[in-house]
């Protein structure tokens, strides 16, 4: 057994080069992962990602869309603006798809690009086949997504045909695009529960045949469509859920290159970000997601959640504008009416909110105790405090210093909102209250019990 | 100020804080064993000594303080 001795050193070791605080905690590793594929041992460097070009694709006009009431086209306009912004000149948002059957799908997609944005790149998405076709054409994309799916759940009871029937039809829309000059992206739909080397692998292999005679622009992508949340990036989990045997098969014995796979899951067993990052690790390149995870039933990677992701793990910003996220939360709740869980990460009105007393002790004495990065810089988001009976004279010392905005030496003391306290206190115990104090009240507080601190320091 | 006049003081704010004469209240009390106090009862306390004696102190090193003897210590040393 190793022996571990007490190193007691003079000075806090705040493992900075893993927690910058300047930037979300970055993901390092040591080591390849190894996988066992047909009882041989298989590596992945993790280490690849770091250089290979990883990027996130949107689908939250599409399959974020299926999942709610239809945004309007100012709304879907304006948040395209903000991707582009929050993807930054490198295109780390690289491509956003969208509906064509509607008229207004049509006049969305001519106001976004009348927006003249290099990212994301517009694509389609289509049923395969090939009176679908006809409108990509028409819209002038030079990609499209294409609904090829693949499990006998969906070929068998779904389109009712024979295997042979759906890969000749998906085959034949394939070549459509090709003629048309669109580039195809096959979504090989229900991939976590098909029969890989029965259906899958001779398809894609049949695609790869096919983009032998196409340039390297035009040659097929694979998304692979983790339809119900089965994927499972456990090492040694078994196919046809385990994601890194898909990748490798795919990328070795079918030879499709990093570029040209895209991962995009859903979260029915609560896999959907975790499942989505290690498609990165196990070696593709595409993560494709939504605003805030919205999709069908319980959602797809969410797209902000990919974006911090992808900051972690490469371990700088390339041009990513964060505070962007913060900008599309507001957006899509005072303007689009769309209500986001208080505690979602990065985003709802409580991710970075303390309410128990301690935790506020320790934010009041060194905001990096309890703040997961800086929030106030990197989103726009200082952390604060909720008041309650649990948060404590700490709690309500913070909330004060920071609503006055009072910082170092002039911050005030607990005991100069004691009485701020007492009448919390009071809320609780003597009126038997059993919610939040508001911000409106504690601003009525501070007026009462601070008025000298008010009138100087009030924000307007 | 005199240790005496800074105890007077100290007492009276302590009595009133917690609703007793000042005979009953010794320097040997320990605000939470003898005198009950909870976590937000010493704050206010502080806060009354501060408003008391005109000053404002800090709070790590105010919240230390035990006791009653403890207290007139802390503003003697303070208001020397």
């Amino acid at each position: 057994m190793k022996t571990y001795e007490l190193q007691d050193v003079p000075t806090p070791n705040l493992l900075e080069e893993t927690f910058p605080y300047t930037l979300p905690p970055l993901i390092k590793f040591e080591g390849k992962i190894k996988e066992t594929i047909d009882g041989r041992e298989v590596e992945f460097d993790p280490n690849e990602v770091k250089t290979r070009d990883i990027h996130i694709t949107d689908t939250t006009f599409r399959d974020g869309q299926q999942a709610r009431p239809p945004y309007k086209r100012e709304h879907m306009v304006t948040l395209f603006e903000m991707m582009s912004r929050l993807g930054g000149p490198n295109g780390v948002i690289r491509q956003s798809e969208f509906f064509l059957y509607t008229k207004n799908d049509r006049d969305t997609i001519d106001a976004c690009r009348a927006l003249n944005l290099k990212y994301p790149e517009i694509t389609g998405w289509i049923r395969a086949n090939k009176g679908d076709f006809r409108l990509v054409k028409e819209m002038g994309l030079k990609e499209t997504g294409m609904l090829t799916s693949s499990s006998d759940y969906h070929i068998f009871h779904k389109q009712k045909q024979t295997r042979k029937e759906a890969m000749q039809q998906y085959i034949e829309v394939v070549e459509a695009a090709f003629e048309a000059g669109v580039r195809p992206r096959c979504h090989l739909e229900d991939i976590t529960r098909a029969d890989l080397p029965g259906f899958v692998f001779p398809f894609v292999q049949k695609l790869e045949r096919l983009s032998e005679q196409v340039p390297q622009h035009m040659k097929v992508k694979i998304r692979l469509c983790d339809t119900m949340g089965f994927g499972l990036s456990y090492p040694n989990a078994a196919e046809p859920r385990s994601i890194p045997k898909m990748i490798w098969r795919l990328r070795n014995e079918c030879g499709v290159s990093a570029d040209r796979l895209e991962w995009h899951g859903h979260n029915d067993f609560h896999k959907v970000h975790i499942n989505g990052a290690s498609s990165w690790i196990y070696g593709l390149n595409a993560l494709n997601g939504t605003l805030f995870g919205f999709g069908e039933r319980t959602g797809n990677p969410p797209l902000e959640g990919a974006v911090i992701e992808y900051v972690a793990l490469k371990g700088g910003l390339n041009g990513v504008n964060l505070p962007v996220i913060t900008e599309m939360a507001e957006y899509y709740e005072r303007v689009i009416g769309t209500t986001l869980a208080s505690n979602y990460p990065f985003v709802g009105k409580d991710f970075n909110t303390t309410r128990a007393g301690i935790h506020a002790g320790g934010l009041r004495k060194f905001e990096q105790i309890y703040n997961i990065f800086d929030t106030t810089a990197l989103l726009n988001r200082p952390p604060r405090v909720a008041i309650t009976d649990k948060s404590g004279t700490d709690g309500v010392a913070l909330w004060v210093n920071d609503f006055l905005g009072l910082q170092g030496e002039e911050r005030l003391t607990v005991m100069k909102v004691a009485k701020i306290q007492r009448w919390v206190m009071d809320q609780y115990e003597k009126e038997g209250r059993m919610s939040s104090i508001t911000d409106q009240e504690m601003e009525e507080q501070v007026k009462t019990c601070l008025p000298e601190y008010y009138q100087a320091h009030r924000k307007n | 100020m005199t240790r005496e006049e800074i105890a007077a003081r100290v007492v009276g704010v302590t009595a009133q804080q917690f609703a007793m004469k000042t005979s009953d209240i010794k320097e040997s009390d320990q605000f939470t064993v003898d005198l009950g106090a909870d976590s937000l009862k010493s704050i206010e306390l502080v806060a009354a000594y501060e408003e008391a004696f005109g000053l404002s102190v800090k709070e790590e090193e105010a919240l230390k303080v035990q006791d009653v003897g403890g207290a007139i210590d802390f503003f003697y040393r303070l208001l020397k």
